[in-house]
Parts: structure tokens; sequence; C-alpha cells
């Protein structure tokens, strides 16, 4: 039973990685092209779709199926790129702190506890209002503030590895410090960081669409998710699928994602190490 | 001739701290050791859990910094030389063979890492010494395609020998390496470690609780009790005629394979020495079965004995009428 979740939570992902990557190739319409004349077009399942659009058209009479495949570029892409980032950011910080302990983790201690104190979505507000919303902007904020799970992770199970023998081993055979820490200690807490990495992954996705649906995310008219729910909420009472498409995606998508995660800790933690 | 290992006035304790409310306390683990070991030598240090025997091979491989003291490889100062110089004259084969491989890398990059790590080997010729060293602790070239999980312990135990020696060093420093294993590996490990050291003249610092063992491979034996060297003479000196009550307590402790004796009662009493609470004077008086008032009150210092040396009151009374 716990492999159906694993497997279930793979193909979601698989089918929203491959979504992503495919997309300008298996989309039917332009996902930016606008026909006034058949705005909000209904999905397949009501009466008087159109099979031309299957999952209708927005208010621009832009092919939702179209923009709902897009949308999983731009979330993908953020939670990849997310998830690149503040893992690096985090283990690097976490593994030296455990590592060599003392000041180095006091410091470490301190820009936890310090990450811990700055509220993302009022930092994402600032700063789009300074410089303006953009995907870039979006990547970068996330990634510089959703490290510190990562960091807390790497750190305590760093600090558990390094008292090992084999860890002693490898500083007796004369291995340098970081030859120890990518050799010895990284291959070692990789899939710890792994489950962390698609918590990460789902919390940025949802994040992007909270920030996209207050308008300080993904500028118009890229398709993001939020920014889709955003666009279609002044149609939600006559044209509910606006919402609720773009809703339903993001849910199985995070859904999946974290799946996919609890089945990784259990298939590692079972398996691990020894 | 200088001495393969010197070790003068080694001494650690660690802070231990107390909480809130309590006290920090002081543990001292090992308290002014000195000792030389020739080359070729098996030196057995002995003594019950929490000793410091374990934190003495620590310091000897560089892990531990000492409070004080230092330890001299071939009249070299240990705290002096780089980490891949020391590398090449001193290596550990530790107690666990499950806790001393890194689970993620295949047995022939395990045993490969110390020549790696020297940095100016070609990689053709790492490759073909481990393989060699391999070979000669038993392991076949198929085996070390295999991840450690993959093997059992007494293999395990036999890839953390060559990983040991492969850099050919002087000095080996065994930490318990047979006492996770089962019995009927234990031998092959020993005569093992026994072959190995005759043929690549090594010297071993062999730390054990079990005293079958360190008669077996031992030349010399130290006797450890809280933090100190209590007596130290010949294996042969010390299995025969133990001076210390302490050492003639741990000869008296072996289980026999008579059945019905139980557990030997040698009058040690149930309590546990405490490193953090080491008493004046003899550090033995409480548990000892012949201690005398004196014993409470004055510090016991180095006597000398048939084949080496032992820090007993009763003895130096012995010599006089």
């Amino acid at each position: 039973m716990r492999q159906a979740g694993l497997v279930l939570g793979g193909v979601i992902v698989g089918i929203a990685l491959l979504c992503a990557i495919l997309a300008p190739w298996i989309v039917p319409h332009d996902p930016f092209l606008q026909n006034l004349d058949n705005r909000l077009a209904v999905p397949f399942w009501m009466e008087g779709s159109n099979p031309a659009h299957l999952l209708g058209t927005d208010q621009l009479g832009r092919d939702y199926l179209s923009r709902l495949v897009h949308g999983a570029r731009i979330s993908m892409l953020i939670g990849v790129l997310t998830v690149v980032a503040s893992g690096l950011i985090g283990t690097t910080l976490g593994v030296l702190g455990g590592f060599f302990g003392g000041r180095v983790d006091d410091a470490v201690l301190f820009a936890i506890t310090c990450r811990l104190a700055i509220p993302v979505v009022l930092v994402a507000l600032a700063v789009v209002g300074l410089l303006g919303s953009s995907l870039t902007l979006v990547i970068l904020v996330l990634g510089l503030l959703l490290w510190d799970r990562f960091a807390v992770v790497a750190r305590s199970t760093t600090m558990q590895l390094r008292n090992l023998d084999y860890v002693a081993a490898a500083w007796s055979a004369g291995v340098s410090t970081p030859g120890i820490l990518l050799k010895e200690i990284l291959p070692n807490i990789a899939s710890h960081l792994a489950v962390v990495a698609t918590l990460e992954m789902a919390l940025a996705i949802l994040l992007e669409a909270a920030l996209s649906f207050l308008g300080l995310g993904v500028p118009p008219p890229l398709p993001s998710w939020g920014l889709m729910i955003a666009e279609g909420k002044d149609y939600m009472f006559f044209s509910p699928w606006v919402i609720f498409i773009p809703g339903v995606t993001l849910f199985i998508v995070v859904l999946g994602i974290n799946l996919l995660g609890d089945g990784l800790r259990d298939l590692l933690g079972a398996g691990d190490t020894r | 001739m200088t001495p393969a290992i010197e070790v003068r006035g080694l001494c650690r304790s660690f802070r231990q701290r107390g909480g809130l409310l309590g006290q920090d306390r002081t543990v001292v683990a090992v308290d002014d050791v000195s000792f030389t070991l020739a080359g070729g030598g098996v030196l057995g240090v002995v003594g019950e859990s929490g000793c410091g025997k374990s934190t003495l091979a620590r310091i000897i491989l560089g892990l531990l910094p000492p409070t004080a003291g230092e330890v001299l490889v071939e009249g070299r100062r240990l705290a002096a030389m780089d980490r891949r110089a020391r590398a090449r004259l001193i290596q550990p084969v530790f107690q666990d063979p499950f806790a001393s491989l890194n689970p993620r890398r295949r047995i022939r990059d395990i045993v490969a890492m110390p020549l790696v790590a020297q940095g100016d080997i070609p990689a053709r010729q790492v490759a073909d010494r481990a393989a060699e060293m391999l070979a000669r602790v038993g392991l076949s070239a198929e085996q070390a395609e295999r991840y450690p999980a993959q093997l059992s312990g007494g293999q395990r135990q036999r890839v953390a020998i060559a990983r040991a020696l492969v850099l050919r060093p002087r000095i080996v420093i065994c930490d318990e390496p047979t006492s996770a294993l089962d019995v009927s590996v234990q031998a092959q490990i020993l005569n093992l470690l026994a072959e190995l050291r005759r043929e690549l003249n090594l010297t071993y610092l062999f730390i054990s609780h079990n005293l079958a063992v360190v008669e077996h491979v031992a030349t010399e034996v130290a006797v450890m009790y809280l933090g100190r060297i209590v007596e130290r003479a010949t294996a042969d000196a010390l299995f025969r005629a133990p001076q210390h009550p302490y050492t003639k307590a741990l000869l008296a402790s072996v289980l026999t394979p008579e059945p019905g004796l139980g557990v030997p009662d040698v009058g040690l009493g149930e309590t546990l020495p405490d490193p953090a609470n080491i008493p004046p004077a003899c550090r033995f008086h409480p548990r000892c079965p012949v201690a005398e008032p004196r014993c409470a009150t004055t510090t016991p210092h180095a006597i000398m004995t048939a084949g080496g040396a032992a820090e007993c009151l009763l003895l130096e009374g012995a010599g006089k009428p």
C-alpha cells in the first residue's frame, strides 16, 4: 500500500513535468491568442461545448487547456529552481554548522533564526513594490527565503554522521575536509534532503500561486495557475470552471508531490544506510 | 633506537554541562599517560568500559586534541604533522565494521580512499594497490565491486583492515577490532592481523576488554583504570604474575567455560567507577579488596616489577621490612 502513494505521486509529478517540458509542442492552441468572439466557452462536460476547446476558454477567449499546460511550465520552473537555489543555500549552511559545531554552528543557527523571523509574503510584497513583478524575481525571492528546512535537516543529520567511525576513518586517512563533506557526509544525508526537496517544491508552487493571485507573482499574460484563478474570480458565479479547473490542477499537483515525498521517505528510511 | 610510539604525559578531560541548575562537571578520561612502544611490538591496552582506552586511541590517531602532553611517532611530534603525512604513519581499525564503512561507497573506493587522499598517486597505481591489498586480506575482485551492506561482518572488518594498511603505515591502532564479530570470525581476523604484522613489520596498539584476545596477540600489556595506566608489563609477566590488585581482579573476572560456576566474584563490589568523580590518592582504593587505610591518603607511584611497573602502595611496602 505504501508503494501506491509513491507510484501515484510519481505519475502525477511525471505528467506535470512532461507538460512543463513539452508544453509548446502538445497544446492545441497558442495560450496567448485572444478571441473575443469566443469568450468563456464551456468545457467538455457541459452542454454546448466546442471540441476544439476541451476545457473551454477564459474571459479573453484564450484556450483554457493550453493555458493550463503552459501553467505547469511556470509552476514546475518555479518549483525546481526554488528548490535548487534554497537547497544549495540550506544544505551548505546546515552541513557546515553540523560538521564543525561551535562558533560555525552558532552562526548557522543565528542565520536560521533570522530567516524564520522574515515573513515571506511581506518580503515578496516589498520586493515587487520596489522592482515590479517578474518570474525571475519570484524565483529569487522564494529561492533565497525557503532554505530554512534544508538547513535544519542537513544540520541535524550531519551532526549524527560526523561522529561515526567512517568519518573518523576518512579523517585518519588524510582526506581533506571538503572531501569528507562531499563524499562521506553528503551522499548519506541525500535521502533526507530529497524528502525536504519535495516538501519545499510543493510549498514553492503554492506560494507562487498565492503571490500570483495577489498580483505579486508572475505578471500577466503569463499563464500561471494562481493568476488564472485571480483573473477568473470575477466570473466564478456564472462560469465556475474558470477557477475550478486551475484550482483542482494545483491541488492535484501539490498532492502528487507530497505523496512522492512521503513515499520516498518510507522507501529510503526503510532501506537506508543500515 | 627511537620507539615507534612514544606518549608523554597525555591528559584529556571533557567538560560536561550540568544543565540549568546543575554544576558543570569535568570528566577526566585520560590522566597523565606515558609509555613507549618499540617497533614491531603489540601493546595491548585493557580495562573496563569508561577507563579511557578509546579516548587514548582517538588522541593518538589525532582525532581528538589532548589537553596536555604529546605523542611522538618515530621520534616526530604527531601534532606538528599534517594529516596526510600522519596518515602514512598511523592508521585505525575500528570496532564496529558496520559503522566504519561508508554505506554509499563501493568496497574498492573505500580501500582506495587513503591512496586518493594522498593526492600524488596516479589513478592506475591507486587501483592496482587497492586491488592488491584487497586480495591480501582475502577478498575477491567481485566483492570489491559491492557495497558494505552486501558483505558479512568479518568481510567488512577485512575491508577496514585493507583500508588501514593500503598506505603501508608503520602503526595500526586497533580499537576493539574483534568485539563486534561472531566468535567464529574473531579468530580469523586476529590471525590475519598477526600475519600482516609479521609481513609488513607493523606496530599495533591493540585496545580490548577481552583478556583472552590480548593474551593471544600482545607482546606487552597496559592495564588502564580511570584514565591511568595502573600496571604495565610484558604479556608473559602480566598474565603469569599480575602485580596490581586491579589486574588480578580483571584476570579473575574471565568467564570459565565450566558450567555451574556462573560469573566469578572478584571482590570489586557492584559500583562502577565514575570518571567525573575520581577518588583521591589511589583511585582504585574504594573498590580494592586489599586496600589499607593509607591507600585513601597517599598517592601511589609507579613501582618497578618483574616484567614492568605498577602503581600500588602495597608493592612499595612489600620491598621494605
